[in-house]
Formats: C-alpha cells, structure tokens, sequence
C-alpha cells in the first residue's frame, strides 16, 4: 500500500510499504477514507520529539471502513463506517475504566521510554513515534486498529467524512479541554490557540453553556473562522495586549477558564518568543510554553487552566508562585477521546458541532509532502492538510 | 572504510547506546530534570518488590499465578493483595537469589503481560508493523535501541 512517512527532520515522503495485518484478536484492520494532519505532527517533523526512525507512518487523526476484524472484536463489523480515537486504549484496565482512555495500561508496548521521562506510561498513539508504542500511523490507505471494539465508533449516516473526521481527535481533545477544565454556565473561557483545536474547545465551551469565550491568535484567516464558524470573540496577541484586553473584557477578573491549545512550540513576540527560542534550541528547556505561562497569568483567582498543547518534557520560567498563590487548578491529558467521541457524533448529526471549515486543503495522499509543507508553513491559509489515500 | 560501512558501524553502536540510555533514563540527575532524592544500591534496587495493579479480584491471581510469572517456577517470590479503592489487585514479585539486570528486565515484562493476560485476554503486539525505508542512521539506530529495551525498561 501507499503510506506518507517520516524520513528525517522536517522531510516526509509517500512510499510503498506491506500492507497492515491483524496481530491480536481484538484488532481491526480500518481502510483509510480521509486523515489528516494535526499540529502536533509539526513537533514530530520538526525532531523535537526524538523517538521518530525513518520510514515511520504518520498520521494519528482519521476515519474509514472497517475491512477485516480479528476473532475477539464481538461489536464492530466490516463494512462499518467508522471514526477511530487517536489513542489506543484497551477499554478494561482501571483508568480506562475511569474513562481516562489516553492513560491505559495496556496500550502501549514501549512504556520503558516514557515510564523513564515522566514516571509513569500513558496509553499508545498512532503514527506518534516509538515512545508511544510505534504503531503505524493513519496516512495510508489501511491502518491496524488495536482494539478495535473500544477506539473505533461508527458514524451516523447524517455525518459527512469531512465532519466525522475530526472527532477522532481534534474536537475530542478540544470537548476535554473544555468539560475537564470545569466550563459551566455562566463562565468566560479563553482559549490560546486557534488551529483545529482550539477552535473546537472553544466550540465546546459555549455548548457547555459559557457565557463568553474568546479565541487567541494571530493567524487572521483562523481568526476569521473563529468568527463564522465557530461564533466566539477573537484576540490578536500580535496587535493586542492580551493580558490587558482579557482584564477589560472581565470586570478586572481574568478568565474562569483558560484552555491552552498551543503546545510545545508556542510562538510569541518580541524578546519572549527570542529567549525561549534560543533555550530550546540549545537544549536547555525542551518545549516553548508561552501560552502556558500567559494563561497562568491571566485566569483569575481559583480558575482552573487546561493544558491541551502537547508538551514533552521541561521547561523554563514556568510561573509557579502564580499557579499556586491564585489558587488555580492546572490540568492536563492527552485525549481521552473514547470518553468524549459518542456525544460528540450526536451534536455533529445535530448540526450543533461542524468541523468542515478546517480542512482547508484537500488533496490525494501521494501530495503529503506538499500538504505538510503548506500547513507548516501556513501558506494559502493553510489550517489543516487531509488526505484522501 | 567505505562510508556506507562506517554509518553502519555507528548505527550498531548507536543502538546499544540508544538501550543503555534508556536504562540510564530511569534516574535521570540532570540539573533541574527528574529525580532529586538518592538512588538505591544496585544490590537494595534487585531485591525491591516489582509490582503492577490489575484490574481483577485478588483471589483469581492467588489461585492461579499468571502464566508468564510461573515459568520463573521457584527462582520468585510472589505475592498477591488487594488494591485500595476498588482497584483490583496488587501483584508482586522479587528474585529470591542474586539477580542480573537482564532477569530484571525478563521480571517486568513478565508483570506486565500478566496483568494484560488478565485484564484483556492477549498481550497487545506492535510487530511487524508497515513502514518504509529505513535509513541506516545512528539517530534511528539509537530509537531502535530504544525500543527494542522498552518493554523490560522502565521504573517498575
């Protein structure tokens, strides 16, 4: 089959590799209709994530048809429709039990790596290199699903592929940001970031009753899908000051709700953005959390602060006396998507959660390379690159 | 030597690199990163109780020790109790003699795939996976190294 890989920094390339097969008997073998690629991807081609081998399958968000199921899958079927969670989960250890599905015991075979980094493992990922099982990633025309009982859910007839794609992981982690980070009624949420997720965590804030939510940003074309499609207020950190503005905008209160859906290579300006790009690249912090730090900042006493933006290891001038003397609630998670992806089908067939307006560029797998250049790069208002196999 | 030969050279030395760095990153004592309090002896480290919780009633695992920690017959002391809060069952297992770092590793990976054996019937499998060209590079050599180890790595 056609597969789009990683072969080095900043370098990926359409190629030939076998076909996927069934492994274990709770897999099912998915034939790919659309996937697409995902922010987090960037930290992968850029090598800041440095447990990638060349020829690696990329990809983690995606949907398709069931095609084949091994003999212990008792609910999905071939010829289903399906969305598929972007981590893998086996549906009955203790966390999954909890419906922390990202945090499963038994979804990733490597949990030597990151048990070393972090002290604990967290479930496996497609398409997201070896610290996180090194499953084949979605960019393919056929991808393995392991368990495929609990990850894969079949999309109502009145859900379009371009919709139902983005369930498996940018509105699931978006719906997480906002229902973990406590939003209800009433509630004014700020969200830092406006690609594909925040743009949908902040969907989900207003369909969790917030009162106000503001999206922040300087890309103008995702600021104007914020606008039309997503119907929130939107802040420009490049002509804004954001801190000031989110003081007007609340009374001098600050948000309730600070959702940061930036990650690891948060962009700011001035002699910020040069400090902490210079500690990154010399090695002496391994992630950029500008937004973070500003979210931290800005909530308001007792708030809570969701942290949706992948992060891998340490940072520098992390502002804990705030964190703590505000009294401030900081979570953070990989995507509990199996938790949060039947509900999210129901408002997507409802009309109240469209996800369409992302996928700026469609194109044909074997233009992967171009795809993930545009949207690196953001040409063309390039919000998400979704590829057809 | 020919170039191709010298990467392959650093790549193969890469990835036994790549395996002990992944056990040396079990105590990481980087400036401001990972653990700050002492390490164990390497003889008090062997002799620890290795443990998983699985999601199970205390009794199935007394009855019967899951397959992979029996073939260690009596070289094993295991014990089994039950986990607070509802969460099944605490299963643990020590070296009764000396013990070489590869048995420990053999030791977790053995804890690990009972508790997937009980909890979910197989133990999840991640080869042979598709995937293209492997470029023979000592980065790539090194993650291979990695992941090669990783399943009897790690701080259990």
């Amino acid at each position: 089959m056609r597969a789009a890989t990683w072969t080095g920094v900043n370098e990926v390339s359409v190629e030939t590799v076998p076909d996927p097969t069934l492994l274990n008997d709770h897999d099912i073998i998915v034939k790919v209709r659309k996937t697409t690629s995902c922010g987090s991807d960037l930290h992968l081609l850029g090598g800041y994530i440095p447990f990638m081998r060349a020829g690696d399958v990329l990809g983690h968000e995606f949907m398709g048809d069931v095609v084949e199921v091994g003999k212990g899958v008792r609910e999905r079927k071939v010829g289903d429709r399906v969305v598929v969670n972007s981590f893998i989960a086996c549906g009955t250890c203790w966390y999954c039990k909890q419906e922390l599905y990202s945090l499963c015991d038994n979804g990733n075979p490597n949990p030597g790596i990151t048990e070393g980094l972090w002290g604990q493992s967290p479930g496996g990922c497609f398409g997201y290199s070896h610290a996180v099982g090194g499953f084949a990633g979605s960019h393919a025309e056929y991808v393995r699903v392991p368990y495929g009982d609990v990850g894969a859910f079949v999309v109502p007839e009145e859900v379009s592929d371009l919709r139902a794609l983005f369930a498996s992981d940018a509105v699931s982690t978006g719906w997480m940001g906002a229902e973990l980070a406590g939003t209800k009624p009433g509630d004014t949420v700020a969200v830092w970031g406006a690609g594909g997720v925040g743009q949908m965590a902040a969907r989900a804030s207003m369909l969790l009753g917030a009162e106000r939510v503001l999206v922040i940003d300087r890309l103008p074309e995702r600021l104007a899908q914020v606008r039309e499609h997503v119907g929130a207020e939107v802040i420009d950190y490049s002509t804004t000051d954001v801190m000031a503005e989110l003081r007007e905008l609340t009374g001098g209160r600050g948000p309730d709700v600070c959702i940061e859906a930036v990650g690891m290579e948060a962009h700011s300006p001035g002699v910020h953005g040069a400090y902490d790009q210079v500690k990154q690249q010399l090695r002496l912090q391994t992630d950029r959390p500008s937004a973070v730090r500003e979210a931290i900042m800005a909530c308001r006493k007792g708030g809570s602060l969701f942290v949706l933006g992948v992060f891998a290891a340490a940072v520098d001038k992390f502002p804990l006396g705030a964190m703590m003397n505000k009294g401030l609630t900081v979570r953070g998670a990989q995507v509990h998507g199996q938790r949060f992806t039947p509900r999210i089908l129901e408002h997507m067939a409802r009309g109240e959660l469209t996800t369409e307006h992302l996928a700026t560029h469609v194109m044909p797998l074997e233009q992967a390379p171009k795809g993930y250049q545009m949207f690196k790069d953001k040409e063309d208002g390039c919000v998400r690159a979704v590829f057809e196999p | 030597m020919p170039l191709p030969k010298i990467v392959t050279r650093a790549a193969g030395l890469a990835g036994g690199a790549g395996g002990k760095a992944l056990a040396r990153l079990q105590h990481l004592r980087l400036p401001g990163i990972g653990q700050s309090s002492v390490t164990d002896d390497p003889l008090t480290a062997a002799r620890r109780w290795r443990a998983v919780t699985v999601l199970t009633d205390p009794e199935q695992l007394r009855t019967a020790i899951p397959a992979p920690l029996a073939a260690f017959g009596d070289r094993l002391d295991v014990r089994v109790a039950p986990a607070p809060g509802d969460r099944g069952a605490e299963l643990a297992a020590r070296f009764r003699g000396p013990v070489t770092k590869d048995e420990l590793g053999d030791l977790r990976a053995a804890l690990r795939e009972s508790k997937a054996l009980v909890e979910v019937g197989e133990v999840l499998r991640v080869d042979p996976q598709p995937h293209g060209h492997r470029k023979p590079t000592p980065q790539g050599a090194a993650v291979e190294g990695m992941a090669a180890k990783a399943p009897k790595e790690g701080v259990l």
